[in-house]
C-alpha cells in the first residue's frame, strides 16, 4: 500500500536564500556524506529554512561511457526509461498514481558519464514514502520482453523528436569522427541502427542491471526539509538489502590521435551552415590545473565578451552564434568550438580564425583583469544556481558524479583562483595541436 | 476579465508609500505599474519589465515589428553604450538581459546578484530608457530574425513549426494570426525609423509594469519606479479582437519536408481564459486528458506508454509555453485563447493511425466525460502540482503579474481555494461546452503529403504494427477500432504545401 499524506505548503515558501559571495566558499551548505556497507553513498544537504520541500536525486554512474560493446549505443539512455515500469511490490500505476497525487515534479535524464532520477516533492512527511518506494524501484525493478519492445519504440520516437535538429547531428558526427575506441564516440541517445536493433535486447537489458544498476555505483542526493539521521533511518532500512554489483567498468582508452581529421554532414533541409572544431582534451580533476586552466580559456577567449565573439558575431556578423564547449568528463574528452554560420562561404573562413585565436593565446599570454573577470563571471553563474531545493541537486548531481563529495565544488573554485595566465598559456599549447583536431562541417538545403 | 489596474507612483520618494499605493488601486491608466516582492536577506535581485503589447499590435503589413524593437532594445547598444561594451561589462556579473514576446504582452527580464545591481541597473535602464538604435544593431537582428524564419523555423524546429502552423490556421485574418518574428516579406521591408517610432509609441508608461523581487535596497523601487517616469505618459487601448473563427468540420494543413517522422499539432480556439470561473473545471479535464509530460495524461498513457508511437502526447486548455523544468513560463497572458493537442514526431507510418487514435480519445472525452477516480485523481494531481509552479524569485513575480492580468490577487492560492470545490459535475459539463471532436484545425508536418491526403479523404485503414510481436490482446481490440475510426476530412478542406513556403507572406501559403 501506497501512502500518501498532503503537505499544507503554504506558497512561495519554496526559495531556498542562496550563497554570498563573500563567504570564502562557492558552495556554502553544510552537507554530509555516508556510506552504507552496500556501498550505497547518501549526500544529504538538509535545509531547514525551505520549509517542506525535498528535492531527492538518485545518481547511477550509467552513461554513454558505460556502453562498450558494439551495437549497445544508447544503452543507458534506453535503461533509464525501463526504470519507469514498476516493480512487482509497487505496479507502475501505484507508483504514478502515488506521484501523481504527490502533485511531485519527477523525471530521468541521462548524459554521457550518469543517469539522474529526481523526485521534488512537497512534505516532510512523504518522505519516508519516498525513500521507500524509490528504493524498492531499484531493487526490485521488473519487466518483461514486451514491455521493453514496447518502450524501445518510445526510443526511436525521442529520436525522431530531434531527428530535424543540425545541433544533433553534427554533435553526432564530430563525436564519431573524434573518436575511435572510447564510448564517447557516440552520444547518449545512440546510433540510429542501435535504437532499431533495442527491442531485441531484452537479455542484455538484465546484464547491464546487474552491472551498474547497484548501490556500489549509485548515489542519493537530497536536498531540502528532512533530518539527516531520519533520512539515514529511513535509507538504511530500505536500501541495506540492496545488493552489490562488484563491477569493475573498463571503458577503452582512446589511442593518441595521430591526424587531423575533418567529417562533413549533408543535411536534408535547408539550415543555416554549422561548425564544429573538436580537440582531444583532459577528464575532469579537481586537483590536476589542465582542465580548470582550459575551463577559464573557453570563457576568455570564446565568451559573448570575447573579442572573437564580439568581431564574428556582432561586428562583422558571419556567425549567428559562437561557442566553446569544454564539458567535464570522468574520462578526457572533447574540446570544442561551435558556429552557426550564416553564409556557407564563410565557413572556412570562421574556422581558420577560430584556429587563429588559439594561435594567439599560444603566444600571448592573457591579462590579469580578463582573468579576473572570467573568474567573477563563473562564480556569479554557478551561485544564481542555488536559489532552490531542486537547483541546487541539479547543479552538485553533475559534480557528485564526478566526484561524490559536494565539497569538489569548492575545491574546482579554489583551483579556478590559483590559474595563471601562464597556465593558460601552457595548456593551450599542450592541447590544441592540429594532430589532435577534428572538424565537422554541416550545410543542408539540397534535398527538398 | 482582465482587471487593468495600474498605479502612479510619481511623486512618491518613499518605498513605504509606494507599496501602500500598491494596495490602493488603479490611479491613472497613463502611468507607470508595478509588482514589488522584497525578499531580505536574499542576495539576488529579478527583474521583470512587462509591456502589455506584443505581436498583436503590429501594424497589417509590418508583421515582426513589435518584436524586431524589443529584440533591438535587449541585443542592441544603448545610447552611451554599444552592445559590445554592454556584453564586456555584464560579463563579469554573469547577467544579461532576456526577453520574450508573445501576442499581447512581453517581458524584459535579469537577475543579478545584490553586489552588482547598481552597475547592472544603470545599463539595463540605458537599454530601455535611451536605447542606441545603430543601424549595425538593427541590421544584425534583422538578419538574424530572417534567418530563423527563413532556415531554422521550417527545417530545424518541426514541433515547434507544427504549433505555429496552427496558430495560423487558427487566426487567419485576426491580429494574432502571424508568428512575433513577422514573414520574410513584412521582415525584409522593416526600417530602422519604423523602430525608432514604434518605441516611440508603444514604450510609454502606462503600457510598463515594473516587476521586482529579492534582496533589493528599500529604496531601489521608488528610484526605478522614478526613472522609467521619465517615459511618456500614455497608453495604449487593450486591442479589440475580432471574434474567433471556429473551424468547419475537420480543416487541415499539411507541410510538406523530407522527414522520417511526422509532427502533429491541433486545436481550436475556445471562449475561456483563466479568468473564468468555469477554467478551473476545465483545467481538471485537460490535466486528466494531456498534462503537459506527465504520466497523467491520458493521451501519453494511451499513445506513448501502450503503444510506444512517439516521446509523448499532451494536451493544453489555454496557450501553454514550457519554462523552467517542465513547468509552465509566465508572462504570456491573452484575451484569447485556444485549446490544443501536441503529438511528438512519430514514424511517418503510423501517423495516420496516431491522428485517428488522438481524435478518437477526444471524441471520448467529450462525449463520456471523465470517470469520477480520474476527476479526484487530476483535482489532487493539480493541488498539489501547481505548489511547485513559482520556485525562483523571477517565476514568483511572473505569477503575480499574471495573477493581475486574470483578475485575481494570486492566481495559484485561488487553485488553491477554488480546485476542492469543483465537482466531478462540473468538469464533464465544462467538457461539453468548451470542447468538441467535430471542429478542428489539424497542422502536420510529414514526407510523401499527396498520399497521406489520399489516404485520410479516402478513410483508407490504416493498421499498424509494432515492434513487440506479443501486445497485449486488448490493446490489439481497441487498435482494430482505431485503424478505421472514420474521419471527415472534406477534399477541400485538406491544404498542402510545402515547408519552405510557410511564413513567407502573411497567412497560410497557397495551397499545392
Amino acid at each position: 500500500m501506497v501512502k500518501f499524506r498532503p503537505a499544507f505548503l503554504s506558497l512561495f515558501v519554496l526559495i531556498v536564500v542562496p550563497v554570498m559571495l563573500h563567504s570564502s566558499a562557492i558552495f556554502p551548505f553544510d552537507y554530509k556524506v555516508e556510506e552504507l556497507e552496500n556501498g550505497l553513498k547518501v549526500v544529504s544537504i538538509p535545509q531547514p529554512d525551505t520549509p517542506e520541500v525535498i528535492s531527492y536525486y538518485t545518481i547511477v554512474r550509467s552513461g554513454s561511457r558505460n556502453e562498450i560493446e558494439p551495437g549497445k549505443s544508447g544503452f543507458a539512455h534506453f535503461f533509464e526509461h525501463m526504470m519507469f515500469k514498476g516493480t512487482k511490490n509497487v505496479s507502475i500505476e501505484e507508483y504514478t498514481n502515488f506521484i501523481i497525487q504527490l502533485g511531485a515534479g519527477t523525471n530521468g535524464y541521462t548524459t554521457d558519464d550518469y543517469t539522474c532520477y529526481y523526485v521534488v516533492f512537497a512534505g516532510r512527511k512523504n518522505l519516508e514514502e519516498v525513500v521507500r518506494l524509490q528504493a524498492d524501484k531499484f531493487i526490485n525493478l521488473y519487466y518483461d520482453e514486451e514491455m521493453l519492445k514496447t518502450e524501445a519504440s518510445v526510443i526511436e520516437g525521442e529520436y525522431y523528436a530531434s531527428f530535424s535538429s543540425p545541433s544533433r547531428r553534427i554533435y553526432e558526427l564530430l563525436r564519431d569522427t573524434a573518436f575511435e575506441k572510447h564510448s564517447y564516440k557516440h552520444t547518449t541517445l545512440g546510433y540510429l541502427r542501435d535504437i532499431m536493433d533495442m527491442p531485441n535486447q531484452f537479455e542484455y537489458s538484465k546484464l547491464y542491471r546487474t552491472r551498474f544498476y547497484a548501490p556500489d555505483n549509485a548515489i542519493l542526493l537530497v536536498v531540502g526539509d528532512f533530518d539527516h539521521d531520519q533520512l539515514m533511518e529511513m535509507v538504511q532500512k530500505h536500501y541495506g538489502g540492496w545488493k552489490k554489483s562488484n563491477y569493475k567498468l573498463v571503458t577503452p582508452e582512446e589511442p593518441p590521435q595521430k591526424k587531423a581529421e575533418r567529417a562533413h554532414y549533408d543535411f536534408p533541409t535547408r539550415t543555416l551552415p554549422r561548425l564544429a572544431i573538436g580537440f582531444h582534451g583532459p577528464a575532469y580533476s579537481e586537483e590536476k590545473i589542465d582542465k580548470a586552466a582550459l575551463d577559464l580559456l573557453a570563457e576568455i577567449a570564446f565568451s559573448r565578451s570575447s573579442s572573437i565573439y564580439q568581431r564574428l558575431v556582432i561586428e562583422e556578423q558571419k556567425c549567428l552564434s559562437l561557442y566553446a564547449g569544454f564539458s567535464d568528463r570522468r574520462d578526457p574528452y572533447l574540446l570544442t568550438f561551435n558556429a552557426v554560420v550564416k553564409q556557407e562561404k564563410d565557413l572556412p573562413y570562421v574556422e581558420n580564425e577560430i584556429l587563429k585565436e588559439l594561435e594567439k593565446f599560444k603566444k600571448e599570454p592573457i591579462s590579469e583583469e580578463v582573468l579576473s573577470d572570467v573568474k567573477s563571471n563563473l562564480k556569479y553563474s554557478f551561485a544564481r544556481d542555488l536559489d532552490t531545493t531542486d537547483h541546487i541537486a541539479g547543479s552538485l548531481a553533475f559534480y557528485i558524479n564526478l566526484a561524490t563529495d559536494p565539497g569538489t565544488v569548492n575545491k574546482l573554485f579554489d583551483l579556478y583562483e590559483k590559474v595563471t595566465p601562464e597556465d593558460i598559456q601552457k595548456m593551450t599549447k599542450k592541447y590544441f595541436n592540429k594532430t589532435n583536431s577534428t572538424v565537422a562541417t554541416l550545410t543542408g538545403g539540397k534535398a527538398k | 476579465m482582465r482587471k487593468n489596474i495600474k498605479y502612479s507612483l510619481l511623486g512618491v520618494l518613499t518605498l513605504g508609500l509606494a507599496l501602500t499605493m500598491l494596495s490602493c488601486g488603479k490611479v491613472n491608466p497613463n502611468k507607470l505599474s508595478s509588482e514589488f516582492l522584497h525578499r531580505e536577506g536574499n542576495p539576488f535581485v529579478s527583474f521583470r519589465i512587462l509591456l502589455d503589447i506584443g505581436s498583436a499590435n503590429d501594424p497589417a503589413g509590418k508583421e515582426g515589428l513589435c518584436q524586431l524593437t524589443l529584440n533591438l532594445l535587449a541585443n542592441g547598444g544603448s545610447k552611451s553604450l554599444t552592445f559590445k561594451e554592454i556584453q564586456k561589462k555584464f560579463y563579469p556579473m554573469a547577467a544579461s538581459v532576456g526577453l520574450r514576446v508573445d501576442k499581447e504582452m512581453s517581458v524584459f527580464s535579469g537577475t543579478v546578484h545584490v553586489d552588482n545591481l547598481e552597475k547592472y541597473y544603470a545599463i539595463f535602464k540605458g537599454m530601455l530608457l535611451e536605447p542606441g538604435f545603430r543601424e549595425e544593431d538593427f541590421k544584425r537582428i534583422k538578419t538574424n530574425q530572417l534567418n530563423f524564419l527563413e532556415r531554422s523555423l521550417v527545417s530545424n524546429r518541426d514541433e515547434q513549426f507544427g504549433k505555429e502552423i496552427l496558430n495560423l490556421m487558427m487566426y487567419e485574418g485576426h491580429p494574432y494570426g502571424h508568428y512575433q518574428s513577422g514573414t520574410v516579406e513584412t521582415l525584409k521591408a522593416l526600417t530602422l525609423g519604423e523602430i525608432k517610432a514604434f518605441y516611440k509609441e508603444q514604450f510609454v508608461q502606462g503600457n510598463i509594469t515594473i516587476g521586482l523581487a529579492g534582496g533589493y535596497p528599500s529604496d531601489f523601487p521608488a528610484k526605478v519606479m522614478q526613472d522609467f517616469s521619465s517615459l511618456p505618459e500614455g497608453h495604449t487601448p487593450q486591442l479589440s479582437l475580432p471574434e474567433q473563427r471556429m473551424p468547419s468540420g475537420l480543416e487541415i494543413v499539411i507541410a510538406e519536408k523530407k522527414t522520417p517522422a511526422t509532427a502533429m499539432s491541433m486545436g481550436f480556439p475556445v471562449s475561456i481564459s483563466k479568468a473564468d470561473d468555469d477554467y478551473f473545471a476545465l483545467w481538471i479535464a485537460i490535466a486528466h486528458f494531456g498534462e503537459h509530460r506527465q504520466h497523467l495524461s491520458l493521451l501519453f498513457q494511451k499513445i506513448r506508454e501502450e503503444r510506444g508511437q512517439n516521446y509523448g502526447d499532451y494536451a493544453y486548455a489555454d496557450h501553454f509555453i514550457q519554462g523552467s523544468k517542465k513547468f509552465p513560463a509566465q508572462n504570456y497572458c491573452r484575451q484569447q485563447q485556444y485549446f490544443s493537442i501536441w503529438i511528438r514526431p512519430l514514424a511517418n507510418s503510423n501517423r495516420h493511425f496516431v491522428l485517428r487514435q488522438a481524435l478518437r480519445e477526444l471524441k471520448k472525452l467529450v462525449e463520456e466525460g471523465i470517470p469520477e477516480e480520474r476527476f479526484e485523481f487530476a483535482r489532487t494531481y493539480l493541488l498539489n502540482y501547481t505548489k511547485l509552479y513559482a520556485q525562483t524569485l523571477s517565476e514568483i513575480l511572473g505569477w503575480k503579474m499574471d495573477s493581475k492580468y486574470y483578475g485575481y490577487k494570486d492566481f495559484l492560492a485561488e487553485a488553491q481555494r477554488r480546485l476542492p470545490k469543483i465537482t466531478h459535475e462540473d468538469v464533464n459539463r465544462a467538457i461539453k461546452k468548451y470542447l468538441n471532436f467535430e471542429n478542428l484545425y489539424i497542422a502536420l508536418i510529414t514526407d510523401d503529403a499527396e498520399s497521406l491526403k489520399n489516404d485520410i479523404i479516402a478513410n483508407a485503414p490504416s493498421p499498424i504494427t509494432y515492434a513487440n510481436p506479443n501486445m497485449p490482446a486488448r490493446i490489439l481490440e481497441e487498435d482494430k477500432i482505431i485503424q478505421v475510426f472514420p474521419l471527415d476530412f472534406k477534399p477541400e478542406k485538406v491544404r498542402l504545401a510545402p515547408a519552405t513556403d510557410f511564413f513567407q507572406k502573411a497567412g497560410l501559403p497557397k495551397s499545392s
